[in-house]
């Protein structure tokens, strides 16, 4: 035993051995070594692993190997010695074998041009055989290849080479196959066999040899996973003989990975039975899949239980493992106590709600109850004036009696005092005002108790009916004086309704002594020990500590609330440095603060208090309450006279502006609402309302948000809706075009000291002048002795003109977006001929004669002459006519127009070369210009302009249409076109192509579909879709030498007018 | 023979951006021969670089000369003042002679136009093979003449690797199999051990990779 791997002792038992392949992934990725390990598991008896097959970059093999070796499957490694030399693989080896990798396959390596890093350099210090040799030296002599010993733990390893038996010279490969075996190979991997007979007879050169019983040699099989990858073995893989029998029993199959799999079978079965052979290696590539069910057909299996696989890093996936696990339990424990944790929160948050909502249906009952209560005093108020007046009466009586006024005090008084010690007149006038009263209030005071308890007999009051009634009389007397803070006032300000149950909760306070439940008071004190648990909880120190004394207040003796006190005592010593947030329960008197507490100054203290006022201010605005509000801004000025938004808000509320939403836009709103609503929540809540109820700011802040999406998405389906609607110029907006800068420094001043030859290369060249129409609106085109605008080398005399397209019937297939602009005209031509100059300031008119078209409405040439007539009569700008393109009607129709317009100079067109002569003579004997029309060459333009020419046509006569691409439909064709065609007149003094060129674009731009597709959120407005399409087409053209333009949309032709305008 | 291959004419311009006086150096030894850098091809540089130089609007001045040779100091003693009155000279010769330049000629500014490609034969009219790769270490008495170091792209030395098929390299199709030659010629002189022979790991130290090569013939030392 040399190495005691796996293979070495399946090998070496005389089973016939299986191994396996996997190929490392082109990433870190351990998870697709584990999975193709085990798949390939208990399968067979090694895997090799691949050493960056074919020169791809991969995960290399000895770490691959190490993770399949953890998986408990036994690597073969790869050692190729195109990456390494000789120290990196000595290096490697050491490191493999510490590491318990114990079979090395020794190869030369796929050249790096086949791989994906083509440009590097092969290493190749050695070959497969120098290779075999040295680790050979390293393991059984124990020396380094430079003869250096290697002192102890010499690599262990099961060696491994390729041999291919159907690469060229045959007769050597059995001879090479010798070589790697005296080098020191122990076992032979061969090429992939298809090719049976060859391999048999290769063989039996190695048994002549006698190499098979010096080796152990595997028989290297594939399944084919398709007939192409078959294919392409055969093609394209040097070394590697695809039978045609192969091919066919792939191509006949139904199931090519199921005949694959058969034939892999089949050839495993028959190397089997060849002598020699020791194993079979299946390289099932990127399909580890086929290898168990191989395995089983071809009977190899079950596999001999492995031995000796002994990875000495099982650690890493074992640890991995356990660690996994460890989490998951801990992670468990963790989520089982977290669930545990939040089921009681939830549950006492649960009770906390509960007891909230019961005290506040308890508070809405009595408040209810207080309403009734009113409603009767109020009645009985009636009475009780009725009774004072009487009173009244009878004191006046009395006076007049004199002595006898005791009498009746008396009289009066004692029932009251008979049935009810407890409110006779001294306790409750004390109760009440402190001693603060006047005396006549007082008096008065005294003779209201007396008539209430009069009223109590009369009415039959129960006490608590009474004792309410009196109470209330009682406030009505003391507010009327003025003198009472405004407690009910506070639970106006208070705002957002969620918290009006606690607002009314501070009030309640104060209802529950007053009405002296014993019940109630004892719920009160509990709700309020649990609120001030649940703030000490939060850590609000000092809200809790206000919350005990509270509850202290009502019972003094209550346990609970007590030991809380002093809880929070001790945590607000701790925390000395938390500022205390004062009690804000109650708006303080408008004649002064309430002291200023320790840790503000004056100053502060003042400022909070104005911002406070605003917020209370804003709130009242918003509800509507503008005098509340108007008190409160003005509070705040008084406090701080040069408040902006104390002064704004008092404007406002003055003027009735509130900050009602439907009134302002919605926008509008939501950035006031949201201005104040910071503030209110800070100021206005008295502390109680955080505690009670948490969700309140949430509730808030939701509300402007939403406000605000809306503002957002209100303009957002404006622009659609109108476009629906379709008004005039709704996509492309007006149609005026501003100008377009200009610059205004010549070019040789721009270029500073750059001498001008070096950019200027004048033309010698000249394009010949044409005149179209007549009169003063007559123009002019051509005549430049330069490119297109480069005007600093040359002379432009002649802007190009654009002119609008006018129909001689109404257009079929023009889009809304254009048909709109004319929708009254349509039928007209003479109508839409002068809207164009009239109202689209045209400067020429092209009258395209469309319903001439023996494939459309095949008019008769009269009739469109007669109306070609009356266009060119009734505009005073030159008309271009423009027949519908088939040459023999064109002629028809262009010389009846001829013969009936005279000597009016309209231009002409298109002539083709199937109709220049006719035609040609025509505009001769009229003098007209003519558009000679040629498909998109320049030797073709040439051509016909030399034809018009031989026949007596003035080059001056001549305007040439090179045919026109749309952009995005042959543009930069046209563009090349007509460039050359610039460049031959100007350059090379070419006179025949030095006509003026006109482009018929508007047709071909609205013909595109681009520009018919409605307007969707993909492709945009239909109309700027078209629109600038046209303005591009036109400005390209432009450049590239076109000197009229004809067009269709009002807004495109503004825009390349502006164009031309800017760059002349 | 040395060969080489003149470098793109763009590279040459961009390495002579800024030069206004040049001196375009051949020499008559290898590169003349194949064709790369003697005195036809110094004038073809030179016009080339004066016509590029034009179109970019720029002028320059080049002078031109051929030495016998660039690698014997003796041919290069005049050019030790006469570099001086160039911005820099362009050197048709091989990196040999570039190189002897830079150190035989302290103060000319020396550049190359070719690039050294190979030691090679001229297999027909424009047509030249690397058959050697200098590699110090010869091994052709074992190999039938020939050299699988410099004509094996895996430079292997015991026999033709699995992409052998047919005599061709399985780099690609032009490429003979050096290997699959040297095994016919062997068994064709009847030497047929030597394709059983392993030879073993080589010393490459031979081959440069032991740094700069030097040789020394004590008898001829002046």
């Amino acid at each position: 035993m040399i190495a005691g791997s796996n293979l070495e002792q399946v090998l070496r038992s005389g089973n016939f051995a299986v191994t396996g392949e996997l190929g490392p992934p082109k990433s870190g990725d351990f998870e697709v070594v584990r999975k193709k390990a085990r798949i390939l598991k208990g399968h067979v008896d090694a895997v090799n692993i691949t050493d960056c097959q074919t020169a791809i970059v991969r995960m290399s093999s000895f770490a691959a190997g190490l993770l399949a070796l953890s998986e408990g499957v036994e690597p073969v490694m790869q050692m190729t010695c195109r990456d390494r030399n000789r120290i990196g693989i000595q290096a490697d080896i050491l490191g493999a074998s510490a590491l318990g990798i114990k079979n090395l396959l020794c190869l030369t390596g796929d050249h790096q041009k086949f791989g994906n890093h083509p440009q590097a350099k092969g290493v190749f210090d050695m070959d497969s055989i120098q290779l075999l040799g040295m680790v050979k030296q390293m393991r059984d002599e124990k020396r380094f290849q430079c003869g250096e010993e290697i002192k102890s733990n010499e690599p262990e390893l099961f060696l491994g080479a390729a041999a291919n038996p159907f690469a060229d010279p045959f007769e050597y490969r059995p001879i090479r196959l010798g070589k790697k075996v005296a080098a020191g190979a122990n076992f032979i991997q061969t090429q992939i066999i298809y090719n049976v007979e060859k391999f048999a007879k290769f063989m039996e050169m190695v048994r002549d040899l006698g190499l098979h019983e010096k080796v152990f040699i595997l028989a290297g099989v594939t399944p084919p996973k398709s007939l192409g990858m078959a294919r392409y073995m055969k093609r394209f893989v040097p070394g590697l003989d695809v039978t045609d029998e192969v091919i066919d029993r792939l191509s006949d199959a139904k199931d090519q990975r199921e005949e694959g799999i058969n034939i892999c079978v089949d050839i495993v079965n028959r190397v089997k039975e060849i002598e020699g052979v020791s194993g079979v290696h299946i390289m099932a590539i990127e399909w580890e899949e086929a290898v168990p069910e191989i395995v089983k057909r071809a009977g190899l299996g079950p596999r001999p239980e492995p031995q000796g696989i002994e990875p000495r890093l099982v650690s890493t996936a074992a640890i991995e493992e356990a660690v996994e696990r460890a989490r998951h339990e801990v992670r468990d424990e963790i989520e089982k106590e977290l669930k545990k944790a939040r089921s009681e929160a939830e549950a006492s948050r649960g009770l906390l709600i509960k007891e909230k909502e019961k005290a506040s249906s308890e508070i809405a009952g009595l408040r209810k109850e207080l309403e009734e209560m009113k409603d009767s005093a109020a009645r009985h108020a009636a009475e009780v004036k009725r009774l004072t007046a009487e009173l009244e009466e009878t004191k006046e009586k009395l006076q007049q009696a004199g002595p006898l006024e005791a009498a009746v005090g008396e009289a009066v008084g004692r029932p009251a005092s008979t049935s009810h010690t407890g409110f006779d007149q001294g306790t409750m006038t004390e109760g009440i005002s402190s001693g603060k009263l006047s005396p006549r209030e007082q008096e008065a005071l005294s003779s209201l108790n007396l008539g209430l308890k009069a009223l109590q007999r009369v009415l039959g009051l129960n006490e608590d009916q009474f004792e309410a009634l009196r109470r209330f009389l009682e406030a009505e007397f003391l507010l009327q004086l003025g003198q009472v803070a405004q407690p009910v006032t506070t639970a106006a300000v208070t705002p957002p309704p969620v918290e009006v149950p606690v607002a009314e909760a501070s009030e309640e306070a104060r209802e529950a002594e007053t009405r002296e439940t014993a019940v109630r008071r004892q719920k009160e004190v509990v709700n309020l020990v649990a609120k001030a648990n649940v703030l000490l909880h939060k850590n609000k120190v000092e809200e809790a500590l206000n919350a005990f004394k509270e509850a202290l207040e009502i019972a003094p003796e209550d346990e609970k609330a007590l030991e809380g006190l002093n809880k929070a005592k001790a945590l607000l010593a701790e925390k000395e440095a938390g500022p205390a947030e004062a009690k804000e329960e109650a708006i303080p008197p408008a004649e002064g603060l309430p002291p200023c507490p320790e840790e503000f100054t004056p100053e502060e203290w003042s400022r909070k208090w104005v911002v406070r006022y605003v917020a209370m201010g804003n709130v009242r605005l918003m509800k509507g309450d503008n005098d509340g509000a108007i008190e409160a801004f003005k509070k705040a000025l008084e406090l701080d006279p040069g408040d902006e938004k104390a002064k704004e808000g008092l404007e406002r509320a003055k003027t009735g502006k509130g900050i009602h939403v439907p009134e302002v836009s919605a926008e509008k709103a939501a950035a006031e609402v949201k201005e104040p609503a910071p503030e209110e929540k800070k100021e206005a809540p008295p502390t109680e309302v955080k505690v009670v109820e948490e969700k309140a700011p949430e509730v808030e802040e939701a509300a402007p948000k939403e406000e605000k999406k809306e503002a957002e998405e209100a303009p957002r389906p404006a622009p659609r809706a109108k476009l629906s609607g379709a008004p005039e110029h709704e996509g492309v907006g007006s149609l005026e075009v501003p100008g377009l800068e200009k610059e205004t420094r010549s070019l040789a001043e721009r270029a500073g000291s750059i001498s001008e030859d070096l950019y200027k290369e004048p033309c010698s060249g000249s394009i010949k002048d044409v005149i179209i129409g007549d009169g003063e609106k007559a123009i002019a085109v051509g005549g430049e002795t330069t490119l297109p605008f480069y005007l600093f080398e040359g002379d432009m005399p002649n802007p190009p003109r654009v002119a609008f397209e006018v129909l001689d019937s109404r257009p079929e297939e023009w889009p809304d977006v254009l048909t709109r602009y004319f929708d009254d005209c349509l039928d007209d031509p003479v109508k839409w001929a002068r809207k164009c100059v009239d109202e689209f300031n045209a400067k020429a008119v092209c009258l395209s004669l469309i319903s001439t078209d023996p494939n459309g409405a095949d008019a008769p040439a009269s009739d469109a002459a007669k109306i070609a007539k009356e266009v060119v009569e009734g505009v005073d700008v030159p008309v271009i006519l423009w027949g519908c393109g088939n040459a023999d009607k064109d002629t028809e129709t262009l010389r009846e127009v001829t013969s009936l317009i005279g000597n009016k100079k309209v231009c002409v067109g298109p002539l083709s070369d199937a109709n220049y002569r006719t035609l040609g003579a025509t505009a001769m004997a009229f003098q007209l210009p003519v558009v000679a029309s040629t498909p998109i060459d320049v030797n073709l333009a040439k051509q016909l302009n030399i034809l018009l020419e031989n026949l007596g046509v003035s080059l001056n006569h001549i305007l040439m249409d090179p045919s026109i691409g749309a952009v995005g439909y042959g543009l930069e064709y046209t563009y090349s076109v007509m460039e050359r065609i610039r460049l031959a007149a100007l350059t090379q003094q070419d006179e025949k192509l030095s006509a003026p060129i006109v482009a018929n674009l508007g047709r071909e731009v609205w013909k595109a579909k681009e520009c018919r597709l409605p307007s969707d959120v993909l492709l945009g407005d239909q109309e700027r879709r078209g629109v600038i399409m046209e303005a591009v087409t036109a400005s390209t053209l432009l450049l590239a030498g076109g000197e009229i333009m004809i067009m269709r949309h009002p807004k495109a032709v503004a825009l390349t007018e502006a164009l031309i305008e800017g760059l002349m | 023979m040395i060969i080489a291959e003149r470098k793109p004419m763009n590279e040459i311009l961009d390495m002579i951006s800024g030069i206004n006086r040049l001196l375009v150096l051949g020499c008559r030894g290898c590169v003349a021969v194949c064709s790369a850098g003697g005195d036809k091809e110094v004038d073809i540089i030179a016009s080339a670089l004066r016509l590029g130089r034009k179109k970019a609007g720029q002028q320059i001045e080049i002078d031109t000369d051929t030495l016998v040779r660039q690698c014997d100091p003796e041919y290069l003693e005049p050019l030790k003042e006469r570099g001086k009155q160039f911005d820099a000279v362009l050197s048709t010769a091989c990196g040999v002679g570039v190189n002897f330049i830079a150190d035989r000629c302290p103060g000319v500014r020396v550049l190359p136009a070719l690039n050294t490609t190979f030691y090679g034969a001229n297999l027909s009219s424009g047509e030249w093979i690397e058959l050697c790769a200098g590699c110090g270490s010869c091994v052709l008495h074992l190999t039938g003449g020939l050299c699988p170091v410099a004509r094996c792209a895996k430079r292997l030395s015991n026999g033709p690797c699995g992409g052998s098929v047919g005599g061709r390299c399985e780099i690609d199709p032009n490429v003979p199999c050096v290997w699959h030659r040297i095994h016919d010629r062997l068994m064709e002189q009847k030497q047929d051990k030597l394709l059983k022979d392993i030879t073993p790991i080589r010393d490459w130290t031979t081959a440069g990779h032991g740094g700069p090569r030097r040789r020394i013939r004590e008898d001829l030392l002046p």
